[in-house]
């Protein structure tokens, strides 16, 4: 307990104090006084006690000093007075202020084992749910094509072989269908038509057009079909994302600028982007796309030393097709071939999450084993 | 297609290597599957695309390589010996009934040949491209076919009957023998080679020979047959036939009707060279397909609006000459070099079936001069982005439940018949497959709820008890015979709604569970209507129908406790609750709601609870309690909540105890005690009047 052996009982006039100077000499006495006590061993009762004494209300330091210092000083004394007041008060706030963070402080420091939270411990886990991971790289690809102004649009999974096949450039016994094997369904007797699964997202270029006049600026995500076995690499139902750009000024170079733009958002401004010509019923010139290898950095080597196994060594990565619009496909949706352009392009979506993401096996995105759900959060 | 490196040598005076001649073809559109350095040095394997069976020949792929390095091309122009004393057309006879089928048919015959096994130079060639050597003749012929990738076919011309051939359709049900030994039943889209007028069947057309007229060590005298017949014919046959060979390949991508004669003289060339014999003078050349090259014009200027940038006229020349497009300029500026009005009018050659049109021309040069010389750019975008229309009411809807802990799983909507029966309505017609992989997935599902059980069932098959999923898919229908996709929300949870833990008791999932979250989600769309009833899935003591907006809508879902009949055949051996609700009505509503949800003042006076613990018959349920409480139209009451439930101890049997919790606020003023006083008053009554409820002192 400090003691409060302090002229601040006494008046300015019994403790002889007739000048500033001599007002200075006793505030600084009290400061001393108040900075020895300040600076001893404190905890938060002794803490505690330390501000009553200088703060308290009735009988503090601070008070006393107002009432028997302020109050009674002449008026040559008054200012003087104030001033150091003043001064000492604010000295006094901050510094208990001070003191009473180093007390909580050890305070807490020195609570018992037994009261310490154990970091290694787990919080309370509340159950949260996960994207899939499909899903979250449909969103990711809706994204950077949203940014550069392609709208998202749906269509039906089950279609006609029109709109998958005929009107995409793709008539009866051409040899593309043979690639793409394709599941019917039964019908009931009367029924008009053929129906399919799509095989590819294309058809919704076609649905796009008729209803839309250019310019067309549309990705269109979904599931697709093909009659394939399953295996590690191979499932009956995919995923992918068509794009479709239709303009009176679209050009090879638009394309293959926009590709170059999306995988460089997607994999890094790192990645190196090259096409090679190939050929799709519905598109001409057609390309395939390939980019640096994103696992071995392009070199064919990989970390350990040996052939790198995503590219095998060959320092790239097919990722897809696509290409400009064949104009044969305008007519089918009466566009005017000579005066539009566009191109088209589709993503495989699984493969590219397998790519990107190291999975080696189809099957496990549509299994749906929560443990492998919570790997992608 | 292998490509022996050494034999493309006889079309173009090659001086690079085969690495670099195959990285530039597949930079020019050739797909190459890899390299190999075998016995007959390097073979490249080429995925000749099928828009380009010209490029199913060495001479085809070596016109490819003329056109990217500007090589001349070598001619091909066999000149064989001929008879002085005997004309072919004194030896066979040749009619083609059905020219739809079969454009061109030639005949040439060798007589006296010696039927010997290959020269190693020839055995060595075929076995570099993949294919068996079998005896001189035949080898001749699979030579010329890798040559100039056009088929042949050879006859022992003694085995063909009185010589007189006729090509002509296939009668529905007539057989033939082939010459891999299969006998195989024809329909009449078949094109047949015939002998004796027609009468017997000798070889399938563009596809396979027969076997009782073919080549063997005793052949003396060959027929040599080069036709040409329709592709789509061809691929038709294929197909129903369910027969691929390298003829019915090349034929069915559409071969070069002009070639025809070219390959025949060719076979003929190496037939004296290497089996002997004389060839009868001349060939009979039946051509009813004869068709004049078709003229395509190529402007700068189309090409400039596909492609974006410029290729100079010289390398465009040389391009399509090589490539055998005989470019000649026929604009008003042919004076000009690299003029923006330059015109070149072109020559379809016959082995460029699939180049026919100006947007072709574009791509052969474009493809060729090499794809990386179109500098890359990004087009401005003219018209605003929209996403989906139902983009943020999925993405909140999806946002909250993964905040409640379910994952969100995606399916293969196929699965069995058997199993989607369970969840079926009984008015949905199942959309089902003509050609399902297999009976497990022989339909298309009905509704979500049968793949999101199938995860479960995984799951559990796989050691995890507690799960929570849901998927935003697509339920598939038939209604009147048209498909009808429907946006679904499936929702389903079994196992531990808690886990036990450091800190927590374990505690099952239970329906308030399921109840509870879907009215978190159903908050986003103005709440959900809970009332009785429920599909046949759901367990009848647990289960309800779900409704949005005002009382009498339509039912947009249900929810519940699976019922034990279908849990038993997943072989569920814990609960499993199940919801599926439909998203065009949530989403639809969530639009509404949203925007007419306006700001409401926060009260400024304290609200005030008192409770209420009435017993209560089982049955009664709490929402009669909460009605009998609000039809007495206190303005100062706010909410109206159940916060307690139980039975037994001290309560009655049939009877329970629910302690009610009331909330009185006034937007005036603060309550008094006697206000209060009174309100509760007039409660108490309200509930000994209209439910019979007793209460216990609170
Ligand atoms: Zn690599």
């Amino acid at each position: 307990m400090p003691t409060v052996d302090n002229p601040a009982g006494k008046t300015l006039a019994e403790l002889g104090a007739a000048s500033p100077d001599e007002v200075a000499q006793l505030f600084s006495e009290v400061r001393a006084l108040f900075d020895n006590q300040a600076a001893k061993q404190l905890d938060p009762a002794t803490w505690e006690a330390l501000k009553q004494v200088w703060t308290g209300r009735k009988s503090g330091v601070l008070t006393l000093i107002t009432d028997n210092w302020l109050k009674p000083a002449t008026p040559e004394l008054k200012r003087a007075v104030g001033q150091e007041l003043n001064k000492l008060k604010a000295q006094v706030e901050s510094t208990l202020e001070a003191r009473k963070r180093d007390v909580e402080s050890l305070a807490e420091h020195a609570a018992s084992a037994k009261d310490r939270a154990d970091l290694s411990l787990p919080g309370v886990l509340r159950p949260v749910g996960t994207h899939h991971l499909i899903r979250q790289v449909f969103q990711e690809i809706e994204d950077i094509f949203f940014s550069i102004g392609f709208s998202v649009v749906e269509g039906p999974e089950i279609e006609t072989p029109y709109y998958n096949f005929e009107a995409l450039n793709i008539p009866e016994f051409h040899p593309v269908r043979d690639d793409m094997d394709t599941f019917y369904l039964e019908l009931p007797k009367g029924a008009p038509g053929p129906l399919l699964l799509r095989t590819h997202t294309s058809p919704v270029q076609i649905r796009t057009m008729e209803k839309r006049q250019p310019p067309v600026r549309v990705i269109v995500p979904g599931k697709v079909y093909r009659r394939d076995n399953p295996d590690a690499t191979h499932s009956f139902m995919f995923h992918q994302i068509e794009g479709l750009a239709v303009d009176s000024d679209i050009t090879f170079c638009d394309f293959t600028g926009t590709i170059d733009y999306f995988v460089k958002q997607f994999f890094g401004e790192s990645v190196k982007t090259r096409f090679r010509p190939s050929y799709f019923p519905f598109t001409e010139p057609s390309v395939e796309f390939d980019v640096s290898c994103v696992f071995c950095g392009g070199s064919g080597t990989a970390k350990s030393g040996g052939t790198c196994g995503k590219c095998k060594g060959s320092r790239w990565i097919e990722l897809f097709g696509a290409g400009m619009v064949d104009p044969a496909v305008y007519g089918f949706v009466n566009y005017d071939p000579k005066k539009v352009s566009g191109f088209a392009f589709g993503i495989g979506i699984d493969r590219l999450a397998m790519l990107k993401y190291g999975i080696d096996d189809i099957q496990a995105f549509f299994q749906n084993d929560v443990r492998f759900l919570r790997q992608f959060p | 297609m292998k490509v022996a490196y050494n034999w493309l040598k006889e079309f173009v005076d090659l001086s690079v290597p085969a690495e670099e001649i195959a990285s530039r073809l597949a930079f020019s559109g050739t797909n190459i599957a890899g390299i190999e350095n075998g016995a007959h040095g390097a073979v490249i394997d080429a995925e000749i695309s099928s828009n380009r069976p010209d490029c199913l020949g060495m001479l085809g792929i070596a016109r490819e390589i003329s056109a990217i390095y500007r090589l001349p091309l070598k001619p091909v122009a066999p000149k064989p010996a001929e008879s002085t004393s005997a004309k072919a057309s004194g030896a066979v006879r040749v009619k083609i009934e059905a020219p739809e089928l079969c454009g061109r048919f030639t005949a040439r015959v060798v007589r006296g040949v010696k039927i010997q096994p290959s020269p190693a130079w020839l055995k060595n060639r075929l076995e570099a491209a993949g294919v068996a050597s079998i005896n001189n003749v035949v080898d001749i012929s699979n030579y010329v076919l890798l040559e100039l990738g056009h088929p042949l076919h050879t006859f022992d011309y003694d085995l063909l009957r009185n010589h007189s051939i006729v090509v002509r359709r296939a009668k529905a049900g007539e057989k033939l023998k082939t010459l891999d030994g299969i006998e195989r039943t024809l329909d009449p889209g078949i094109p047949l080679v015939c002998d004796t007028d027609g009468a017997r069947a000798v070889g399938i057309g563009g596809i396979m020979g027969g076997g009782e007229t073919e080549i063997s060590f005793s052949t003396k005298n060959v027929l040599i047959e080069c036709a040409w017949f329709d592709p789509i014919a061809i691929r038709r046959a294929t197909r129903f036939l369910k027969l691929h060979t390298e003829a019915s390949t090349r034929f069915g991508r559409g071969a070069d009707p002009e070639m025809a004669e070219t390959a025949s003289r060719r076979c003929a060339e190496l037939i004296l060279q290497l089996a002997g014999g004389e060839l009868l003078a001349g060939v009979i050349d039946v051509y009813p397909g004869k068709r004049a090259a078709k003229k395509i014009t190529l402007t700068r200027a189309e090409f400039l609006r596909v492609m974006g940038a410029d290729v100079p006229d010289k390398d465009l020349e040389a391009i399509l000459s090589a490539l055998g497009f005989a470019p000649v300029r026929v604009d008003d500026n042919r004076g000009a070099a690299n003029s923006l009005l330059a015109a070149w009018e072109c020559t379809q050659p016959s082995w460029r079936a699939d180049a026919e049109r100006e947007i072709d021309l574009v791509e052969e040069v474009a493809r060729v001069y090499g794809l990386d010389n179109f500098p890359p750019r990004l087009p401005v975008a003219r018209i605003a982005a929209a996403r989906l229309p139902h983009h943020e009411a999925e993405t909140r809807l999806r946002e909250r439940l993964i905040g409640l802990g379910y994952h969100e799983i995606i399916t293969i909507p196929h699965v069995a018949e058997e199993r989607n029966d369970l969840f079926r309505p009984p008015d949905a017609q199942v959309a089902k497959l003509a050609n399902p992989l297999s009976e497990e997935a022989g339909v298309l599902k009905s509704t979500g709820l049968v793949t999101l059980a199938g995860a479960i069932e995984w799951n559990l098959n796989h050691g995890q008890r507690n799960i929570r999923l849901f998927e935003i898919g697509r339920q598939y229908r038939l209604v009147d015979g048209k498909p009808v996709e429907t946006r679904v929300l499936t929702v389903g949870a079994t196992g531990a709604a808690r886990e036990q833990g450091l800190y927590d008791a374990a505690r099952e999932y239970n329906f308030a569970d399921l109840k509870g979250d879907l009215d978190a989600i159903g908050a986003l769309s103005g709440g959900f209507r809970w009332e009785d009833g429920g599909p046949e899935w759901l367990n009848a003591a647990k289960r309800g129908t779900l409704r949005l907006g005002q009382e009498g809508n339509q039912p947009i879902g249900a929810a519940g406790l699976l019922a034990k009949r279908v849990a038993d055949k997943f072989k569920f051996r814990q609960d499993v609750f199940l919801a599926e609700l439909d998203l065009g009505a949530v989403d639809c509503m969530f639009y509404g709601v949203k925007n007419n949800r306006r700001y409401e003042p926060l009260p400024r006076f304290p609200g005030v609870e008192r409770d209420f613990s009435v017993f209560l018959e089982d049955g009664q349920s709490f929402a009669e309690v909460k009605k009998a409480i609000e039809a007495l139209g206190i303005p100062e009451v706010t909410s109206v909540a159940a916060a307690d439930l139980f039975r037994g101890k001290n309560v009655p049997a049939g009877k329970y105890s629910l302690l009610v919790r009331v909330t009185f606020q006034s937007r005036e003023a603060t309550l008094t005690e006697a206000q209060i006083n009174d309100f509760s008053g007039r409660i108490v009554s309200a509930l000994e009047k209209t439910l019979g409820a007793s209460l216990r002192a609170a």
